[in-house]
C-alpha cells in the first residue's frame, strides 16, 4: 500500500473486530420488530395479549412509549404509529424474548387489525402530468424547490435548436455486508445504546427527538461498522431497542434479518427528469430541469434531497440563463434516505446523457461541447457559488486521451464512453477534536468509528501526525461515547478529512502552541520520538514532553489541544432562488471516468471491459487509500449503472427484498480500474485535502451509458441499463448517430 | 449417522453435538454456542458468503448447513485461520494488499480464498480461482484489492 498500514489490519483480517451484530452481554434478550402488513392501512387495533402470554416476552406498542420515556418525542415522529401505517414494513409493534426464535415466535403472536387504505407507489401515479403550481398545496407534496436567472421561455425561443426529453431512474438501496444492529440498555434514568452507526452524535438526537428524552440522558458508544454508504448515519434500530431494554429491565439486542435490512432501508428512490436545452451558436443559452423525486414516507421539512440533488442535473456546467424546479414527492414507500453520493450518480447520468444528446442533435461532438462548457477555477456555478481549485478540467483532458487511445483499438461490440461529476465536502453540521499529546503518544479522542474507508482510522491520524511531526505509529485514535466525546455530525459526505479533519488539524496546532510556551520558544515547533519517549523541539530548544507537562495534564494523560469546525459555506445567490432551500455546495471536487463496454444485443447484457478514473481530490494524503475509495466506490456505481434496482409492486411493496432479485456487482463483474489522481488543485481540508468517500461513484452510470450508446447506438433515459432495457432500445432501433461506435456483429 | 457421543471438531478442538438442535445452523452453533463471533452473519441463505467456514478443508456455508450433519468433520473458522498454513498465507496477503475495508465480508473471505487455495493450489490460475469465488460479497473494495490479493497469496502457498 502506498502510504502508512492500516491499523485495524491484523484484528480485521482475523475476524477480531466486534461489529453491532457481534455484542452480546450477560442477560441479554433478543428483540424483534412486528412489521405492518400493509402499505397504508387505519389502525383499528395493535394486541399484544397474545405475545404477551408467551413466557418471558416484553411487547410493547405505540400505547407503552409514554409510560416508558415518561414524556413524548416529536409527535410526527413517533416510534409507532398511531393512527395510520403510511409504509409496508412500517413497526407497528416490539418483542423481547430470551432467544431470537422465541422473540420472533413472539412478533407472530401479535394481531394486528388494520383497515386497507389506497397505497401509492409511483411518483407518476401522484402526478401523471407534470404539475402546476396548485402542487405545492398537494399532501404528497413534502418540498418544493424552484430558481431561475434571466428569462427562460425568452432564451429558449430564441434557441436554434432546442432539445426536451425524460429520464427516469430507479431506486437504490446500501446493501452493507453487515445489518443494522445494536444492543441497548436503560440503568436508572441512563440511556445507553451500543450500536453500528456512521454518526453516534446523530443517533443522540434522533432517540432524544423520536422519544423525547433530554440528549444528556443519552449514550450512545458506535462500534465497528461493517459498511455504511449511507444507510447508516440516521437511527433505525436505537429507539425500539431502548424501548424494550426499558420495559424489559434488561438488555436488549436488535438486529434486522438481511430481508428486513431491504424492507426497511432508507434507500434513495426514484426520480423523473424533464430537461430542456436550447443550444445557439454551439453554445448552451437556456437550460430547464424539473425534477419529481420519490422521497416516500419522509416529513414535510425533513427533506434535503431536493435542493441537493437539482445542482447535479445541472452538473459542473455553466449556464448563464437556466430554471431549476424540484418537487419532493410523498408515496407509500419507507422514508428516504441517502446512498453514497445520495442522487448524484443517477443525476450525472441524467445530464451527461442528456448534454451528449444535445451534442448531437445540433453536430458538435459530445465530449467537446461538455468540455467547452465547464466549470473552471475561480468561476461561478449557475446557482452563483465560486468554484475553487477545480481539477475536473484537467481530469477530463486525461480522460478524452485515454478514451481516444481505447478507440484506437476497440473490438467489435465495444464501445468507450466518459462521464463526469463533481461533489463537495460535507461539513454536516460541524465538527469538534480533542488531543492529547502524551509522553509516548499523541490520542485523538473521538466518538466517530472507523466505517472501512479508513477515514477515521488512518485520515485523521495522518492530518495530527503531518501536523505534530508525531510519527503515524505513535497517533492513536481512541473511541469515546458520546457523553465524552467531542461532538461531530457523523461519517459521511465525504467529510471526515476535508471537514472534521480541520478540526483535528486546529487541535493539533493547540497542542503546538501550548508545547511552544512551554518550550520557551517562538517559531515552528515539532514533535518526534526519541527512543520510546515523545520530544519536542522548537528553534534551539528542545525537551522530552514529559517534562513539559504540569501535573494535572501528567494525571490526565498530557497536553490538551481543541479544534473545531463548522464550515462557512460559500452562498449561494439567494436572489435566484424563488422557493425552497438549495444546499450550499463547497469546496468542489470532481471525477471525469471512462468505460469500455461490450454489449451483447441479443441479450441487452453489458459487460464492463476495462475503467479509467481520474480524480481530482486535492493534495492526496493517501494514495492507497484513495485507490481503494475509487475502487469501491466504482465498483459500487456498476452495480447502479446495470443491475440494482429496488422496486416496488403497485400497491407498494418491495419486489425484490433480497440478494437474489437485488443484484449487487460480483467478483467476476468489476474490469480492472486505473486510478489516476489530478494534482495542484487544492481544497479547503487539511494540507490541501478533499473529500473521496463518495467521488468515485458520481460518474460511473454516466460512463457506462456513453459506452453503451457507443458500442449499440441505442440512447438510454432510464436507469439502470438492464439487459431488459437495453435489449428493448437495440431492437427498437433507437440509433444516434453511433459516433465512435465500432460495427456491431 | 450420529453416534452415542455425537461431536465434530472446531480449530481442533472437540466439540460435543448432543445439545445441538437438529434445526441449527453451524453459523448459529459457531456465534452464539461457541462464542466464535469471527464467522459473520449476513444475508443467512446463501447469498453473500460472509459466513464462510472450511469443513474437512473446503469452504462451505455456516448459514446453509446443519450442525448435526456435520458429525465427524472437522471445521475450521476464521479464528482457526492462522493455524492453517495456507490461512496465514491468506491473511497476510489481504494484510499486504489491504484487501479489506469495513471487515465485515473479510472473514468469509479469507475462509473461501484458503478453501479454493488449498483445492486448486498454485497449478490453478488466479483467474480460476477467482471465478469459484462470485459467491462471497464484498460491497467496500469493489474486489480488486481481492483479486490482487489471491494471486499474491497464490504465489506464496506453502
Amino acid at each position: 500500500m502506498n502510504g502508512h498500514a492500516r491499523p485495524d489490519g491484523p484484528s480485521k483480517v482475523r475476524g477480531e473486530v466486534e461489529f453491532g451484530t457481534d455484542l452480546s452481554v450477560p442477560g441479554m434478550r433478543w428483540g424483534a420488530l412486528v412489521l405492518a402488513p400493509l402499505s397504508h392501512a387505519r389502525i383499528r387495533s395493535v394486541d399484544l395479549s397474545a405475545a404477551r402470554a408467551l413466557p418471558s416476552v416484553t411487547a410493547i406498542g405505540a400505547a407503552e412509549v409514554h409510560g416508558l420515556v415518561g414524556a413524548s418525542g416529536e409527535p410526527e415522529r413517533t416510534p409507532f404509529p398511531l393512527g395510520e401505517v403510511v409504509y409496508r414494513s412500517q413497526p407497528v409493534a416490539a418483542v423481547a424474548a430470551p432467544t431470537l426464535e422465541a422473540a420472533r415466535e413472539a412478533a407472530r403472536a401479535v394481531r394486528l387489525d388494520l383497515e386497507e387504505l389506497p397505497a401509492v407507489a409511483g411518483l407518476e401515479t401522484v402526478f401523471p402530468e407534470w404539475p402546476g403550481p396548485e402542487a405545492k398545496r398537494s399532501p404528497h407534496v413534502a418540498a418544493h424547490v424552484l430558481a431561475r436567472r434571466g428569462d427562460i421561455a425568452r432564451a429558449l425561443a430564441g434557441a436554434e435548436t432546442v432539445v426536451a426529453e425524460t429520464y427516469r431512474t430507479g431506486a437504490v438501496q446500501q446493501v452493507p455486508l453487515e445489518p443494522h444492529a445494536c444492543v441497548a440498555e436503560v440503568t436508572g434514568d441512563r440511556w445507553t445504546v451500543r450500536t453500528s452507526t456512521q454518526s453516534p452524535f446523530g443517533v443522540r438526537e434522533d432517540v432524544s427527538a423520536i422519544l423525547g428524552l433530554p440528549q444528556e440522558a443519552i449514550e450512545v458508544q458506535g462500534t465497528w461498522v461493517g459498511g455504511g454508504f449511507g444507510g447508516k448515519g440516521a437511527s433505525l434500530l436505537e429507539p425500539y431497542a431502548l424501548l424494550l431494554a426499558k420495559a424489559a429491565c434488561a438488555p436488549v439486542r436488535l438486529a434486522l434479518s438481511y430481508r428486513e435490512e431491504f424492507l426497511l432501508g432508507r434507500s434513495t428512490l426514484p426520480m423523473v427528469v424533464r430537461l430542456e436545452t436550447g443550444v445557439r451558436g454551439g453554445r448552451i443559452v437556456a437550460r430547464r430541469v424539473r425534477l419529481l423525486l420519490d422521497v416516500g414516507t419522509s416529513l414535510p421539512g425533513r427533506d434535503f434531497a431536493t435542493g441537493y440533488s437539482i445542482g447535479f442535473l445541472l452538473g459542473p456546467y455553466r449556464t448563464e440563463t437556466f430554471e431549476v424546479e424540484g418537487y419532493a414527492v410523498r408515496t407509500n414507500k419507507p422514508p428516504f434516505g441517502p446512498h453514497r453520493a445520495p442522487l448524484a450518480p443517477q443525476a450525472a447520468f441524467v445530464a451527461e446523457s442528456h448534454l451528449a444528446h444535445v451534442a448531437r442533435a445540433v453536430g458538435v461532438d459530445p465530449e467537446a461541447f461538455r468540455a467547452a462548457h465547464l466549470w473552471e477555477t475561480g468561476g461561478t456555478t449557475s446557482l452563483g457559488q465560486p468554484v475553487g481549485p477545480f481539477g475536473l478540467p484537467a481530469a477530463v483532458q486525461a480522460a478524452r486521451a485515454r478514451a481516444a487511445e481505447w478507440r484506437g483499438r476497440l473490438p467489435p461490440g465495444h464501445g468507450v464512453g466518459i462521464g463526469l461529476g463533481f461533489w463537495s465536502t460535507n461539513t454536516g453540521a460541524g465538527g469538534e477534536a480533542r488531543l492529547r499529546l502524551g509522553t509516548r503518544e499523541l490520542v485523538i479522542e473521538q466518538g466517530e468509528r472507523e466505517i472501512g474507508s479508513g477515514s477515521v482510522l488512518v485520515g485523521l491520524a495522518e492530518v495530527a501526525s503531518r501536523r505534530t511531526g508525531v510519527p503515524f505509529d505513535r497517533v492513536r485514535v481512541e473511541y469515546h461515547g458520546t457523553s465524552d466525546a467531542p461532538f461531530d455530525s457523523g461519517v459521511y459526505g465525504s467529510r471526515t478529512v476535508g471537514a472534521l479533519g480541520r478540526a483535528v488539524d486546529e487541535a493539533a496546532v493547540a497542542v503546538l502552541v501550548t508545547v511552544g510556551q512551554r518550550l520557551g520558544a517562538s517559531g515552528t515547533v515539532t514533535v518526534g520520538v526519541d527512543g520510546d519517549r515523545l520530544v519536542a523541539r522548537a528553534g534551539d530548544r528542545r525537551a522530552a514532553v514529559e517534562e513539559l507537562l504540569t501535573d494535572a495534564e501528567r494525571a490526565a494523560g498530557g497536553i490538551v489541544g481543541e479544534g473545531r469546525h463548522y464550515g462557512a459555506s460559500a452562498g449561494i445567490d439567494e436572489t435566484l432562488v424563488v422557493d425552497g432551500s438549495f444546499y450550499p455546495y463547497q469546496d468542489f471536487t470532481g471525477a471525469a471516468h471512462v468505460a469500455e463496454v461490450a454489449v451483447d444485443p441479443a441479450t441487452g447484457g453489458v459487460r464492463v471491459v476495462r475503467y479509467a478514473a481520474f480524480h481530482d481530490i486535492g493534495v492526496v494524503l493517501h494514495p492507497g487509500l484513495a485507490r481503494g475509495q475509487v475502487e469501491g466506490g466504482v465498483a459500487m456505481g456498476l452495480g447502479a449503472a446495470l443491475t440494482e434496482e429496488a422496486t416496488w409492486s403497485e400497491d407498494a411493496r418491495l419486489t425484490n427484498p433480497g440478494l437474489v432479485d437485488y443484484r449487487l456487482p460480483r467478483l467476476g463483474d468489476v474490469p480492472p480500474i486505473e486510478v489516476t489522481f489530478v494534482e495542484g488543485y487544492p481544497g479547503a481540508g487539511p494540507f490541501g485535502a478533499k473529500g473521496i468517500g463518495e467521488p468515485p461513484i458520481i460518474p460511473v452510470p454516466a460512463a457506462v451509458a456513453a459506452a453503451v450508446e457507443a458500442a449499440a447506438g441505442v440512447h438510454l433515459t432510464e436507469l439502470p441499463l438492464s439487459p431488459e432495457r437495453v435489449a428493448r432500445a437495440v431492437k427498437g432501433g433507437r440509433t444516434c448517430g453511433a459516433g465512435d461506435a465500432a460495427p456491431a456483429r | 449417522m450420529s453416534g452415542t457421543n455425537p461431536a465434530f471438531r472446531v480449530n481442533g478442538r472437540p466439540v460435543p453435538l448432543g445439545e445441538v438442535p437438529g434445526d441449527e445452523v453451524l453459523l448459529d452453533t459457531l456465534r452464539w454456542r461457541l462464542g466464535l463471533r469471527g464467522t459473520k452473519e449476513g444475508c443467512r441463505s446463501g447469498g453473500c458468503g460472509a459466513c464462510t467456514v472450511l469443513v474437512d478443508g473446503r469452504g462451505r456455508l455456516s448459514c446453509l448447513s446443519l450442525t448435526r450433519e456435520l458429525e465427524g468433520t472437522e471445521v475450521t473458522t476464521i479464528e482457526g485461520a492462522s493455524d492453517d498454513p495456507v490461512g496465514r498465507v491468506v491473511q497476510d496477503a489481504f494484510l499486504e494488499e489491504v484487501a479489506f475495508q469495513c471487515g465485515y465480508c473479510t472473514p468469509g473471505f479469507v475462509m473461501a480464498v484458503t478453501g479454493v487455495l488449498r483445492e486448486g493450489g498454485r497449478l490453478a490460475s488466479t483467474a480460476e480461482l477467482l471465478r469459484h469465488l462470485g459467491g462471497n460479497l464484498c460491497r467496500c473494495t469493489g474486489y480488486v484489492a481481492i483479486a490482487r490479493a489471491v494471486e499474491r497469496a497464490r504465489e506464496r502457498l506453502p
